[in-house]
């Protein structure tokens, strides 16, 4: 719209004025027309008349001004020493804990699922005989669960009171009592080993291996493969206060090396040689004075398998040759061995196996070596 | 009248753009004490009335002359002239 033509300053003032009066009425008619629907829309939506109160309800919600009271009128503290009966398990519960409870009560929430699995996981390790020790670590977690500690409790005053006999009270114990002599396989899920000791007459621990709350081993009843194979894997210092053996690794740092060397002269006579770990454990390189000793050893156990990170069973699995291990890295290790002992000869084992994974190629090198010298 | 039209168009157009318009009308919200009067005379009308039946014309035939009548003198002198000087001051564009 051209401007030009229509130039202001050629209207006389009386049109300006009209101008004027006109632009205002419209300004004046504009408001109200917005108060108007201001108010249309108060009274549609409903709160036209919100201001409005009696004095009664206004006297209801005066600002309270007590010592000990809040603006409302409410008591401070008051719901600490309030009680709460939980819907589920019918207790009454302190206010402040009556969430955390309910949680656990209903078995909802992140903490309680993750306690319960970790008792699953717990129960099968225990059911299946690992010897690692590091799974079972969550034992000792502080977890509210009065369970897993009447469990673990239970299990220690077992092993307090083991005896060449079996513990009688104790479930586990009763199945393998049945197969004294010779083969005993547990073909129940809830005992812990194959007992597969022929050679040993005795009647081995069910659960040598099972963690429990003491970190020990009563060595009263280990037969002798089974004390070789403890030995070359774990510390194995008998404790003098609960007469048992450190299953902790052999690096431990509660016992000396004098110590365990000792403790392998006793059980396994005087040509017992520590398995030397200090100095070798970074390279895969064997102690060569071990290996005459585990050469013979070796030779004599069959395919006995040394690696400190097999549990128990496999060890047992690979004497007789039937392994009801269900380990996969079990198979995946004895294997392994047999590959190592075809190539070798030697014990190499024990040197290298220090480590979680043997590594196959390390051990070839020396009797590359052997080879040439 | 085409041209008058055309010409109060145009001033309108310019009052919009400089903002003027707004600021004219917040001076006589402002300066205009007449709502909570206007308010509490609704309030009457609609108590009668009943608050189902209330519309927005009935509001607006009720509420206009009322309130150009509302009006202080002085807000409306105020505005007037605010009014000229835009006009005289835009009067070559």
């Amino acid at each position: 719209m051209k401007m030009e033509d229509m130039s202001l300053s050629g209207l006389d003032n009386s049109k300006l004025e009209a101008i004027a009066q006109e632009l205002y009425a419209d300004l004046v008619e504009d408001s109200c027309l917005g108060f108007c629907f201001e108010v249309h829309r108060a009274v549609k939506c409903g709160y036209f008349f919100l201001d409005d109160t009696d004095p009664d309800s206004m006297k209801d919600f005066e600002i309270v001004d007590q010592p000990g009271l809040d603006i409302f009128g409410q008591v401070f503290n008051q719901w600490k020493s309030k009680e709460c009966v939980c819907p589920n398990c019918s207790r009454s519960i302190a206010a402040s804990r009556f969430a955390p409870h309910l949680e656990k009560c209903l078995g909802m929430g992140r903490n309680s699922s993750r306690i319960a699995n970790r008792r699953i996981a717990n129960s099968n390790n225990m059911n299946k005989s690992e010897s690692d020790q590091e799974d079972n670590d969550d034992i000792n977690d502080n977890d509210w669960s009065y369970g897993s500690e009447k469990k673990a409790k239970k299990r220690k005053s077992d092993k307090l009171w083991y005896l060449p006999f079996q513990n009688p009270n104790s479930p586990r114990r009763s199945k393998s009592l049945k197969h004294k002599n010779g083969f005993s396989v547990c073909t129940s899920a809830s005992n812990t080993l194959p007992l597969l000791f022929s050679s040993s007459g005795e009647l081995s621990n069910s659960d040598p291996f099972k963690y429990n709350n003491s970190t020990g081993i009563s060595y009263e009843t280990l037969g002798p493969e089974e004390l070789r194979s403890l030995l070359t894997t774990q510390c194995g210092v008998i404790s003098e206060h609960t007469k048992k053996m450190c299953t902790r690794s052999l690096r431990c740092p509660q016992h000396t090396d004098e110590q365990r060397r000792t403790v392998r002269i006793y059980f396994l006579g005087p040509s017992a040689v520590l398995p030397e770990v200090e100095s070798s454990l970074d390279n895969d390189s064997f102690d060569m004075t071990d290996s005459q000793a585990l050469i013979s050893r070796l030779q004599w156990d069959g395919s006995s398998d040394l690696s400190p990170s097999d549990s128990g069973s496999s060890k047992t699995s690979e004497n007789q040759g039937w392994g009801l291990g269900t380990n996969s890295s079990e198979s995946r290790k004895t294997k392994k061995k047999k590959s190592h002992l075809s190539l070798v000869g030697t014990a190499s084992g024990l040197g290298s196996n220090k480590k979680k994974k043997p590594k196959p190629p390390a051990p070839p090198t020396p009797s590359i070596y052997d080879d040439i010298n | 009248m085409n041209k008058d039209t055309q010409m109060r168009a145009a001033i309108n157009h310019k009052l919009i753009e400089t903002g003027e318009r707004e600021c004219l009308k917040e001076a006589l919200r402002a300066k205009c004490g007449c709502k909570d009067q206007l308010q509490a005379h609704w309030e009457e009308v609609i108590k009668e009335k009943g608050l189902e039946h209330v519309t927005v014309d009935d509001l607006e035939a009720e509420v206009t002359p009322k309130g150009r009548a509302l009006v202080p003198d002085g807000v409306k002198k105020e505005l007037l002239r605010r009014i000229r000087t835009f006009l005289t001051q835009h009067a070559s564009l």
